[in-house]
């Protein structure tokens, strides 16, 4: 019971380095990324790839996780950039598939559907409990630090910025903020934090496959950040928590209930994450930490 | 061989097509990309599966996919995406994957995740020139010419459809001129409903029916609705026809699993260097 918790507190950790991704481009922002598993899946394979058939140790894969990141979210919102928002929403959700056929189909690279299995942790495996723990601490630490780097960055004039840029960008380009270029910033460095926690998650699971980088995850995280509320680091975090929380409970409550088979369970759940997440939008749209107005600085 | 590809590439073309009609009505008019069309689609197949098994004729399946599709779209408008109507894209954006991931997921519930086909009578090919054409795809492509000149009829030749391109060209001034803006986005919702249920009964009696099948074949009916130019009905189509063949055509070079990202190349390259597409405006930051 004890690992089985520590192994859900690990996985909710990765899960709110995704919404603080997300808080990133869509809440602070206004950049929705549809293609938030196509950065999580860029991650995981950068970083799987250097550290297992380049030998080097984790935290250069990391590294090497958080460039990737950086460069593949530079690459597809740079073709969009001048366009209405909605441009960029469709082009990473073009992104994350085409991320997973060509997962799927260059064995060379990835190992095509069967992945790659046997991912060095930099922890050793046989400490048993022990390794859980010290993963636990190690990816709750990353999710400490990016987000108190988010809230110092969120608090800048670089994230007033973006906010203006969010509210209305024909005003932010007329009190001299580069529009173009903070979008692609922000976008950038919230596609490298995705990266970062894929390959957090490739090097705690040691098995990467293209079949785990699903929408379906792009679709938990929107739900994390639109719970937590999204204009805030904090409520994205704990949006992601409450959102593991919810799916377990849900997966207990199915056993529980008779004459419902596990995939019907999981069709029910989707059900209820796409209910969760319209009523959300239509009746809680600030979330449980909504945005807190700032004063301007005198 | 090449006017083999050329024939499955019109059908398929017309299926990208309809669906991307759908998309580009909607982000024309409504103003955001609906990724809830694509499972509309797949009611729309599920309808036509039922339909058909019920009473083998085609026909009657055309109409429920038609009536069962276009009953879902009208109903995400009414209860979602009306309410939200004033807020920021993204917000509707968000809230039509949810409404997408509802439609899938019900259709999972009820259906199971199996794979099911139509079950249509094989039939000799007809020898057109050394082409050699499957009854079903004339079949399939009269019926989508069928939605077609019905949808366009709608647009261009009815004082309501008038009203649809009023308000896509320019809402404020539609709005001032008297146009009742519900009976638009009512007719647009099942006008776009419609296209997408035409398109997944196409889908699916071409290939399998499937929850995910809609869903897989979104990506191609936006990259059609930008290639065509975004709010274009002529576009939609005839970027959608390009697009199906060029799919169909590449297959032997680039092979069958890499479809989903020649669409996303022909997005990206349209988005670089023509976001007015072939025959739309530029929707730019102004």
């Amino acid at each position: 019971m004890v690992s089985y918790i520590v192994f859900l507190l690990v996985i909710a950790g990765i899960y709110a380095l995704l919404a603080q991704s997300l808080c990133l481009a869509w809440g602070v922002t206004g950049l929705v990324n549809l293609g938030l598993a196509g950065f999580f899946a860029i991650g995981a394979y950068a970083s799987a790839t250097v550290v297992k058939w380049g030998g080097a140790p984790v935290p250069l894969g990391l590294l090497a996780a958080l460039a990737a990141g950086a460069i593949a979210g530079f690459v597809v919102c740079v073709s969009t950039l001048r366009l209405r928002d909605d441009y960029l929403a469709i082009v990473t959700l073009g992104f994350a598939e085409a991320v997973r056929v060509v997962a799927s189909n260059e064995i060379w690279l990835t190992g095509g559907t069967d992945g790659i299995s046997g991912i060095p942790a930099g922890l050793p495996r046989d400490w048993g409990q022990g390794f859980h723990l010290a993963s636990l601490a190690a990816v709750s630490a990353v999710v400490g630090a990016v987000w108190l780097a988010l809230r110092r960055l969120v608090a800048s004039p670089w994230g007033r910025a973006l906010r203006a840029v969010r509210e209305d960008q024909v005003v932010a380009a007329v009190a001299g903020k580069r529009v173009t270029r903070l979008k692609a910033e922000a976008f950038a460095i919230s596609a490298a934090i995705a990266a970062l926690a894929g390959a957090l998650y490739g090097h705690y699971t040691s098995y990467i496959a293209p079949e785990i980088f699903q929408p379906l995850v792009t679709i938990y995280v929107f739900l994390a950040v639109t719970a937590g509320g999204n204009g805030r680091p904090t409520g994205a975090t704990v949006g992601a928590y409450l959102l593991i929380a919810f799916l377990e409970a849900t997966r207990f409550a199915a056993e529980v209930v008779p004459g419902v088979s596990a995939l019907q369970a999981a069709a029910l759940r989707e059900m209820a994450v796409g209910v969760a997440l319209i009523l959300l939008l239509r009746f809680r749209q600030r979330g449980i930490f909504p945005e807190l107005n700032q004063k301007a600085p005198a | 061989m090449f006017g083999q590809l050329l024939v499955a590439g019109i059908v398929h073309g017309l299926i990208i097509g309809l669906a991307a009609l759908a998309v580009t009505l909607v982000f024309g008019i409504a103003r955001f990309p609906n990724a809830a069309a694509g499972d509309t689609m797949t009611a729309g197949a599920y309808a036509g599966l039922v339909a058909h098994k019920a009473s083998g004729s085609l026909l009657v399946a055309g109409g429920a996919a038609v009536a069962a599709s276009g009953l879902i779209s009208l109903l995400g408008y009414l209860l979602v995406f009306r309410p939200l109507a004033r807020r920021p894209v993204a917000s509707l954006l968000v809230a039509a994957i949810g409404v997408a991931f509802l439609i899938r997921a019900a259709l999972g519930i009820v259906f199971g995740h199996q794979q099911q086909v139509f079950q249509v009578p094989l039939a000799w090919p007809i020898e057109v020139a050394g082409i050699r054409i499957p009854p079903m795809d004339l079949t399939l492509a009269g019926v989508a010419a069928c939605a077609l000149a019905g949808a366009f009829g709608v647009l261009y030749l009815t004082s309501i459809g008038r009203q649809m391109r009023a308000v896509a060209d320019d809402p404020d001034l539609a709005r001032v001129s008297g146009i009742r803006p519900m009976r638009v986005m009512v007719t647009l919702w099942l006008l776009a409903g419609a296209a997408a249920g035409i398109a997944g009964l196409m889908l699916g009696v071409k290939t399998v029916v499937a929850p995910e099948m809609g869903w897989e074949g979104l990506l191609s009916a936006f990259a059609a609705a930008i290639l065509g130019g975004i709010g274009s009905p002529v576009g939609a189509v005839a970027a959608g026809l390009l697009l199906g063949i060029a799919q169909e055509i590449s297959t032997p070079y680039v092979g069958f699993t890499y479809k989903i990202a020649l669409s996303f190349a022909v997005m990206l390259a349209v988005l670089l260097f023509r976001p007015r597409g072939l025959f739309g405006r530029v929707e730019g930051v102004r």
